[in-house]
């Protein structure tokens, strides 16, 4: 198939089912967007970065469809496996993420210290904190990434695999483009707790699916 | 100490009588309907819940207290609700769980807390994510369509008023928090009150990401007592526990130790939701400032912390407020009363708060004074 027609193939794909894309990663983003309280251009950036992990992530995964052809779509198994892991890595990155909205301390103590380790630790992973949830979401198999990857799978080679990968992509992105909406509530204090608190109960349910998920998975292995 | 001024005085026979006569037509015309029915028992239930409603309408006109009044019939409410919807799952099918195939089928009667959870899938793929039916069905009466509506028409007289007057469930913590004399806990903390905006956040985007009402099959304590997926699997009996712990915690203990309704305060997704609309509401709850000497006994009073030392300041409370009017009437100056948008704060409290109550009475009788007639026939068929 030319690339031309390949492109635009993923193009529409990935808009006609972008609401499901959305709807899935939402969880994720949202509340992310919300707890840093940025003004329009800084969420703007924050989901740049959300979205050039997810890129990674579908990038990755297409390279991993294309090498095992379509053994990783069909196998219900090894679909089992990537989503008790996504679940798993989604709750420790989003637990964490919350974690240091609370525990940055606001008064500066002294080089070393307990607080003061926490405080960089939380300060280095906020910053990759967008990108690698975008990752993570990239890689979570929703159905119509499983559909574009069952596509990618039957491509000729893996430069035509990740061109299917990164137009559907671009067509699946244009559904986020208004959560930068969210910018809105930069002016709210409160957004923030609630963006807290949310991550949090986000974590617990993500960490739920991924014992249910995963105990399955083992014990019926 | 605070000072204390004298209250007015009550209300003379004569003009509280007349003040109720509208509700006592809109009450008589309410419950003709269950009046006709064949046998006594729906007549004499009928009978009672009408006087029942004039009666606190009444004490409500004549002594210028709302929320003590207005408790009573909230309470039975709670309480009623639950016995008379297991009543009807036991008549059907023999017991509270739901066969998850009967469910699948579009069995499940709606409730309104599903409400803000059904919009954002309605709108980004066109799906009504919950398994009720749209209209009414000989197996499931209580359809989607008619609780929007009713919901819709409550919402724009009330706002959050909703919580007060129209739900269901809130009685029954309400008439746990009644029981104690003083709260054990005293001290709470005031971040708690953003958790049923987390939990509306994170069931909202769930529900979207699951295309399921995550809020009905994972965090209802309600669903303790009324109707909960039959326990066939590890999932299901961890959901059952779930709704056991929530209701429990939320609903009895912590209601009994705080005198507060925390199910309200710490987790309903519908309340917080439902305080969007206290912004089109025109009846409202102000704070005299002039009057305020800040005793914070309309504080204490909230039953959801809605009053802060920044609603002292501002003259407002908090977008929280479910307008149960427990704060005016424990306001001994008189500072804190009901107001209609629009008008000066304080000058004609009064009307505002009668013109609010024959809104909010009106939705009372006709939702809420339905089922506790309903029940009360099935109580009563048991002794007639």
């Amino acid at each position: 198939m030319p690339a031309g027609g390949l492109a635009t193939e993923a193009l529409l794909l990935g808009i006609s089912s972008g609401p499901v894309c959305l709807a899935s990663c939402s969880p994720v983003l949202l509340p992310v967007l919300a707890a840093e309280r940025k003004s329009a251009w800084g969420t703007g950036a924050l989901l740049a970065e959300f979205l050039a992990g997810r890129l990674g992530g579908y990038l990755g995964f297409a390279c991993l469809a294309w090498l095992l052809g379509l053994s990783l779509n069909l196998e219900p198994r090894a679909r089992i496996m990537v989503y008790g892991l996504c679940d798993a890595g989604l709750a420790v990155l989003l637990a964490a993420y919350a974690m240091g909205l609370q525990t940055a301390p606001e008064k500066s103590c002294e080089h070393g210290c307990p607080a003061s380790r926490a405080r960089r630790f939380n300060d280095r992973y906020r910053t990759f904190a967008p990108v690698s949830l975008g990752f993570v979401s990239g890689l979570t198999l929703c159905p119509p990434f499983v559909a574009a990857g069952v596509r990618a799978a039957e491509t000729s080679s893996l430069p035509q695999a990740l061109l299917f990968f990164a137009c559907f992509f671009v067509g699946t992105s244009i559904w986020f483009l208004p959560s930068v909406s969210l910018a809105v509530v930069e002016r709210f204090a409160a957004v923030a707790v609630v963006a807290r608190f949310t991550l949090f109960l986000l974590a617990a349910w993500y960490a739920y699916a991924a014992v249910i998920i995963l105990g399955r998975y083992f014990l019926h292995a | 100490m605070p000072e204390r001024t004298l209250r007015a005085a009550p209300r003379s026979w004569g003009k509280s009588l007349l003040l109720t006569l509208p509700i006592l037509l809109w009450s008589l015309l309410m419950f003709s309907r269950a009046a006709m029915q064949p046998g006594r028992a729906p007549k004499l239930a009928a009978a009672v819940t009408l006087l029942l409603m004039a009666a606190l309408f009444f004490q409500m006109v004549r002594t210028f207290e709302t929320h003590r009044w207005r408790r009573y019939f909230f309470v039975a409410l709670g309480f009623l609700f639950p016995i008379g919807f297991i009543w009807d799952l036991v008549a059907l099918r023999g017991s509270m769980s739901i066969p998850v195939e009967r469910m699948l089928s579009g069995d499940t009667p709606f409730c309104f807390i599903v409400i803000p959870m059904m919009i954002v899938p309605a709108a980004l793929l066109g799906t009504i994510v919950f398994p009720g039916s749209v209209l009414a069905t000989a197996s499931n009466p209580h359809a989607i369509s008619a609780m929007v509506a009713l919901w819709l028409v409550a919402t724009l007289l009330l706002g959050k008023g909703w919580c007060s007057y129209g739900c269901f469930f809130g009685g029954i913590e309400e008439g746990f928090a009644a029981v104690a004399k003083k709260p054990r806990i005293k001290k709470l903390d005031a971040r708690l009150r953003w958790m049923p905006w987390a939990v509306l956040a994170t069931v909202v985007l769930l529900t979207a990401a699951l295309l399921e009402p995550v809020y009905c099959t994972w965090l209802c304590p309600f669903k303790a007592v009324t109707e909960y997926l039959q326990v066939r699997s590890f999932e299901t009996a961890f959901q059952a526990g779930i709704f056991a712990v929530l209701f429990l915690g939320l609903v009895v203990v912590l209601p009994l130790v705080t005198k507060k309704r925390t199910q309200c305060s710490f987790l309903c997704p519908f309340g917080a939701f439902q305080s969007l609309f206290n912004k089109t509401s025109a009846f409202d709850v102000r704070i005299d400032r002039s009057k305020c000497q800040p005793c914070v006994l309309c504080e204490k009073a909230c039953p959801t912390l809605s009053i802060g030392a920044e609603s002292l300041e501002s003259g407002k409370p908090r977008l929280s407020c479910m307008k149960c009017g427990a704060c005016v009437d424990a306001c001994v100056r008189g500072a804190v009363v009901w107001h209609i948008k629009g008008t000066p704060v304080g000058t004609s409290a009064e009307r505002a708060r009668l013109m609010h109550l024959y809104s909010a009475w009106g939705f009372a009788v006709l939702f809420g004074g339905g089922i506790i007639a309903n029940t009360l026939a099935k109580l009563f068929g048991l002794l007639v």
